[in-house]
């Protein structure tokens, strides 16, 4: 499957943020909550198109590995963009913030595009975080913000095609160093703009198939 | 909801799909899709990932609502669709084997219900999925491969091992797979694989372990151990053909890479498995950190004996490999090469600093603190022989070697004995024998007892350049500060000793402290080095230099310094001031970067941690700054940066004295933020000059406020409704940070920028305010404008002669300056306002059109003298009748003198009248006595008053020093006795505010 980029992003925040939803509701669109039935995936990939140009995300989480120092640092050194997630009915997640940020910061490459997203924006009435706070937050320290709800879909594209944007900018001012992948961005094996196709579908072809097995 | 999902609808024509789709007749429809398509072919793939899809989202809605739904699943074994599906070759089944791995892992990751879990582990099938042979070259396969093996390891525990590792038949699919991918080109994979070791080692299974230990355990970690190997090869190659800096990036990779190994290593053996951290210690010791890391740092000079000993040891090593499991060929190529000896302080740096697994730690600081080179040259394995005989107190035994061995240790303990000077008492000793101990020649026995030792000293040496000493500083904290080594290893080398003496006269015991007196030599040289003009050694060295000292001499909370350096630090303070002292004022902007420097030192001590991470510093020193690299870790370009760095400097050596001696700064900052108007405060204005002015902002607001000048602050207030006379601060600024502009349409309209002060605490460097400031008239608006650019001018004055007193400046001797001490006074006043409620604090009855503050000296008087000229031409006689003055006043809870005064000819800009500034003597505290008494040259003299004088109004702010020097003719000339009994009180305190 034909990709002109690949970038690598993390997401990371307190735990019961809804990390891993978000990364599901963005990667799978099908996984509309109902029922109150959440579910969540640590990894996810999907193709979307910036500028005419194919670029697929690749997400991971890092969820439940905070344990190890050796883990935390390496993901964090091998991402392009981090989406750095609290959740507005709960303040101690919002509190969290400067922690991990200070965490990005001391282990992430400089260029890292950080993107820090309210998460639950559908709990109006349980809302602890004001949105302005989350604006604030996000001028002092240079961050993109958005609010988002995985459960009800709002903001989450944009959230991920946002911070893709930005780190394709950069990219573009010549910022990234793109031919070290430890940055977290990895040139496509061909530079050839296919049509934008379904999310996750991509291209594959029978060519791939056949190595397989 | 029905709706909703009807609407959503992926299928086209459904055959009979059920409306539901989180029901048990949803998951029988799928069941139904997969046994009609068990064959994948371009024509179904797109259902078949639909359905997988679908069932991943029913499992889950059934694990939390019905438990029919699971029954179902396990009842038609449909995990064996899910194998049978990825087994096939035909039909874009990467396509299928993604989504059948996703589905997977969805499924895994969010199963709540124990029950459901062992049902479906039970089956053996995911085993079979685990060890299928997926098409790895494809990315995506690959990376949901191994994201579907961690996310089944974080599932591990007690119970659910054993659904993968086998006892019987001895496997341990999801092991073993895994760590085959162990050195991945993807980092991501690599950084799973981790994860999922980690999370196995976690379980405590006694025979899981075992199995681990015995099948995987000498082969995996002889890999990894070969791969750092090879890492830190391809980082030395970087280092020795990078002298240009042309590589930082791929050097920064390498050093993360390293650092990423080590936090792995440490991760491991922090989960405390004995057998595992046997085995894996034992690799680290006897194929990397030895023969690669402590080898590489022999010193060239002795090189050729100490070489041949220690290639021919490892090529005996090489031969005999030490299990049969090391099987890889190369496992022993860079035995035979060396790093070069600043990329093994640095790398050996890192391991101290980050691994602290005892029985590691504890054999390298031994073997690099006392090895003898009789030992050493005889190669590892005897070395760690030597070691453990060491370890279990040198039992004498039969055997042949022993005999040497025990030799060669008598013969070490007596050497240590004679050769290194920290055995002496720092106490009761005369000049004399101190000549004799720090002249004694230590060099040339160290070097024979202490090969690797020596190194490390040698490389402190910063005569030329920095370059290695900032490593061997970084090793010799990073092993002084390792909770894996016993004191009875640092002590005496890395950390001050302490023993018990007991008179042979009496019962009582003397305590002696002693400490490694070569070394603190060794940084003394750094320390005194850093303070010369024209030196190479960086200002992290410097730091960190200082840091290790600290740690080496201070006992017990305080200072164990033998008389001799003890009078070399004060030489370094000496210079580093006199350094200074040539920078004051050299520089338009030197009270600026003076506050912005301390600033910036005070958000932290230096982390060595962090400075080990940082790839930069393994480069050769430049001066550049073009190289991206800090300014503390390079040295500095031009006369700005030399500025700085001697600025730094002062203060870095000023802490240590301070530290030294027991004692708080109390001096810096500049301005002490507790001592300032805060928001929010209620002010006491009664008497006060206030301007009425109304603040239009950016965006179209207005506000009506009240402008005060303190002495160092402008304070907008808005009345208190509480009480009459006093106001509440709503923004203040310092006089020090604003941009005054007249309006040239509008001569009632000032422009006020009050930039951010310096701070640690935010980045944020947008403007505190910048409005337009309408008076209501322009003889207020000129009265306004006047005030704050003298205030300006004067608050950067009063700063700097605080700095030129912090300097010894000749003719700085006066009382504390305002700047630090004085903002007391009105902090004091405000804060005590409930019983003094009738002082007026500002003098507010006066005419129509002047609305200055009264501590406000009318404009065009300046108060600074050039500063030479103020030396020799004496000192003001009013300053002590100034300051008993203020006083009294403050005392009284009266100033009429002083206000009447200024009230009655306020206006008047020709007007002479007492300066405000004085500063009370009661604010003046006695600090506590040091320990030592290096404080008298420390300790800030009180200074005469600064003479008065009446110019013109003079609107510049810009060129302070000439208006200063024209104006300041007639000083008063003779120094008074008053102020000098003043200067003794204040001799040896340092000041305070209250």
């Amino acid at each position: 499957m034909s990709y002109a980029y690949l970038f690598k992003y993390i997401i990371i925040g307190d735990t019961g943020v809804g990390k891993s939803c978000l990364l599901l509701q963005f990667t799978d669109k099908r996984f509309q909550p109902v029922h109150d039935l959440t579910i969540g995936v640590e990894f996810g990939a999907r193709m979307i198109t910036i500028d005419s140009k194919q670029i697929k995300l690749q997400i991971w989480d890092t969820a439940g590995q905070e344990a190890f120092r050796s883990i935390t640092r390496s993901y964090y050194r091998g991402a392009a963009g981090a989406l750095l997630v609290y959740d507005i009915t709960r303040r101690e997640t919002f509190n969290h913030l400067t922690t991990w940020l200070d965490d990005a910061r001391q282990h992430s490459n400089s260029n890292m595009v950080i993107m820090l997203i309210g998460n639950k924006s559908d709990l109006e009435s349980r809302r602890e975080v004001k949105k302005e706070e989350g604006e604030a937050f996000a001028r002092e320290h240079g961050l993109v913000f958005m609010e988002t709800s995985a459960k009800t879909a709002a903001n989450v594209e944009e959230a991920f095609i946002n911070t893709a944007k930005e780190i394709y900018e950069k990219i573009q001012e010549g910022v990234f160093d793109i031919n070290n992948e430890a940055n977290g961005i990895k040139i496509g094996p061909q530079h050839s703009p296919t049509n934008p196709s379904l999310p996750g579908a991509g291209g594959a072809g029978g060519s791939q198939g056949s190595g397989c097995c | 909801m029905q709706n909703m999902f009807r609407s959503r609808s992926w299928f086209g024509a459904g055959w009979g799909r059920p409306k539901n789709l989180h029901s048990l007749e949803h998951l029988k429809y799928l069941y139904n899709v997969l046994s009609r398509n068990q064959t994948v072919s371009e024509h179904n793939r797109g259902l078949l990932v639909e359905s997988l899809r679908s069932i991943a989202e029913i499992l889950i809605w059934g694990d939390q609502n019905d438990s029919s739904v699971f029954d179902f699943f396990l009842e038609k074994n449909m995990l064996s669709f899910f194998l049978r599906i990825m087994r096939q070759r035909s039909g874009g089944s990467s396509y299928v084997c993604v989504q059948l791995l996703q589905t997977l892992n969805i499924l895994f990751e969010n199963i709540r219900n124990e029950t459901s879990l062992y049902y479906l582990l039970s089956n053996n099938h995911v085993n079979s999925i685990i060890v299928h042979k997926f098409d790895f070259s494809d990315e995506e396969v690959m990376a949901y491969y191994i994201s579907f093996l961690k996310t089944l390891s974080l599932k591990l525990n007690a119970h659910t091992i054993h659904f993968f590792y086998n006892e019987h038949t001895n496997d341990f699919p999801l092991y073993t797979e895994a760590i085959k991918f162990f050195n991945h080109p993807e980092s991501m994979v690599r950084i799973a694989v981790r994860t999922l070791t980690l999370n196995v080692y976690k379980v405590e299974d006694a025979s899981m372990l075992a199995f681990i230990r015995d099948r995987t355990a000498a082969p995996y970690f002889s890999n990894i151990v070969w791969f750092i190997g090879k890492h830190i090869q391809e980082l030395d190659t970087c280092v020795r053909n990078d002298a240009d800096h042309q590589s930082q990036n791929r050097l920064a990779d390498l050093v993360a890479e390293h650092l990423d190994h080590l936090h792995y290593i440490n991760d491991i053996l922090c989960l405390n498995i004995t057998d595992l951290n046997h085995v894996l210690t034992d690799h680290l010791l006897h194929k990397l950190l030895i023969p690669l890391y402590i080898n590489s740092l022999t010193s060239p000079r002795k090189q050729s004996s100490a070489v041949d000993g220690t290639t021919q040891s490892l090529s005996r090593i090489s031969l005999t490999p030490r299990g049969s499991e090391n099987n890889s060929p190369k496992v022993h190529d860079f035995s035979t090469g060396k790093v070069s000896c600043v990329v093994a302080l640095f790398l050996l740096s890192q391991v101290f600093l980050i691994l602290s697994h005892s029985p590691l730690i504890q054999t390298l600081s031994w073997i690099i603190l006392k090895t003898d080179r009789s030992v050493f040259e005889k190669g590892v394995d005897k070395l760690l022989e030597y070691y453990e005989k060491e370890k279990e107190g040198r039992n004498s035994e039969d055997e042949a070697c022993s005999r040497t061995l025990s030799d060669i240790s008598s013969k070490d303990s007596n050497s240590s004995k004679e050769n290194i000077l920290d055995e002496q008492p720092n106490m009761n000793i005369t000049d004399e024998e101190k000549q004799k101990l720090v002249a004694s020649p230590t060099e040339g026995a160290a070097s024979i007892d202490h090969p690797f030792l020596e190194t490390v000293y040698d490389a402190l040496d910063c005569s030329e350049n920095d370059y290695a000493s900032l490593f061997a500083l970084c090793l010799l904290y990073a092993m002084a500060n390792n909770s894996g080594v016993t004191s009875d290893i640092t002590e005496q080398v890395l950390r001050p000793k302490k023993s018990f003496i007991s008179k042979s006269t009496s019962a009582s015991k003397d305590v002696r402290y002693t400490y490694n007196t070569f070394l603190i030599e060794k940084v003394l040289n750094i320390i005194i080095l850093s303070c010369q003009p024209s030196c190479r050694v960086r200002l992290v060295t410097l730091e960190l230099a200082l840091k290790l000292f600290v740690q080496l001499v201070m006992c017990d909370g305080k200072n164990i310094l033998l008389e001799s350096h003890r009078s070399v630090i004060e030489t370094a303070r000496t210079q580093s001031t006199a350094l200074l002292r040539n920078f004051y004022k050299s520089e338009e902007i030197f009270l600026d970067m003076f506050e912005h420097e301390y600033c910036d030192m005070s958000k932290g001590s230096l982390n060595v941690e962090w400075l080990c991470m940082d790839s930069a510093i393994l480069l050769p020193p430049t001066g550049t700054p073009m190289t991206g690299i800090d300014f503390t870790k390079r040295l500095p370009c031009g006369e700005v940066e030399r500025a700085r760095r001697a600025i730094r400097v002062f203060f870095l050596v000023r802490n240590l004295v301070l530290t030294l001696n027991g004692e708080v700064e109390t001096q810096l900052p500049l301005t002490n933020p507790q001592s300032c108007v805060q928001i929010d405060q209620a002010l006491d204005l009664n008497n006060s000059d206030l301007i009425a002015c109304t603040v239009l902002s950016k965006d179209g607001t207005k506000t009506r406020r009240f402008l005060v000048i303190d002495i160092l602050q402008l304070i907008l207030v808005e009345p208190d409704t509480k009480r009459l006379g006093w106001g509440v601060a709503k923004l203040v600024g310092f006089l020090q940070d604003i941009e005054v502009t007249g309006d040239k349409d509008d001569s009632r309209c000032l422009h006020i920028t009050i930039h951010r002060p310096i701070s640690g605490a935010t980045t944020n460097r947008i403007p505190l305010l910048n409005a337009k400031f309408i008076f209501d008239d322009n003889i207020r608006c000129m009265a306004a404008k006047q005030r704050l650019t003298k205030g300006r001018i004067k608050a950067r004055q009063k700063k700097m002669q605080h700095i030129a007193r912090l300097l010894e400046i000749p003719g700085q001797s006066g009382p504390p300056s305002p700047a630090f001490a004085g903002q007391g006074l009105y902090a004091t006043r405000s804060a005590g306002r409930g019983v003094r409620e009738n002082r007026p604090l500002f003098n507010i009855s006066r005419g129509p059109g002047f609305a200055a503050p009264r501590r406000e000296s009318p404009p065009g008087v300046i108060h600074r003298v050039d500063d030479s000229r103020r030396h020799r031409e004496g000192e003001s006689p009013n300053r002590i009748s100034n300051l008993t003055k203020e006083n009294g006043r403050k005392e009284n809870h009266s100033r009429d003198s002083s206000s009447n005064r200024v009230r009655s000819r306020e206006g008047s800009p020709r007007m002479p009248r007492p300066r405000s500034e004085e500063i009370p003597l009661k604010l003046i505290k006695k600090a506590p006595n040091s320990v030592i008494d290096m404080a008298p040259k420390i300790a800030i003299l009180p200074r005469p008053q600064t003479p008065r004088t009446v110019i013109e109004p003079e609107p510049s702010t810009s060129d302070e020093n000439a208006v200063a020097k024209d104006l300041n003719v007639s000083v008063a000339s003779t120094t008074s006795e008053e102020t000098s009994f003043i200067a003794e009180q204040l001799n040896k305190a340092g000041v305070e505010t209250v």
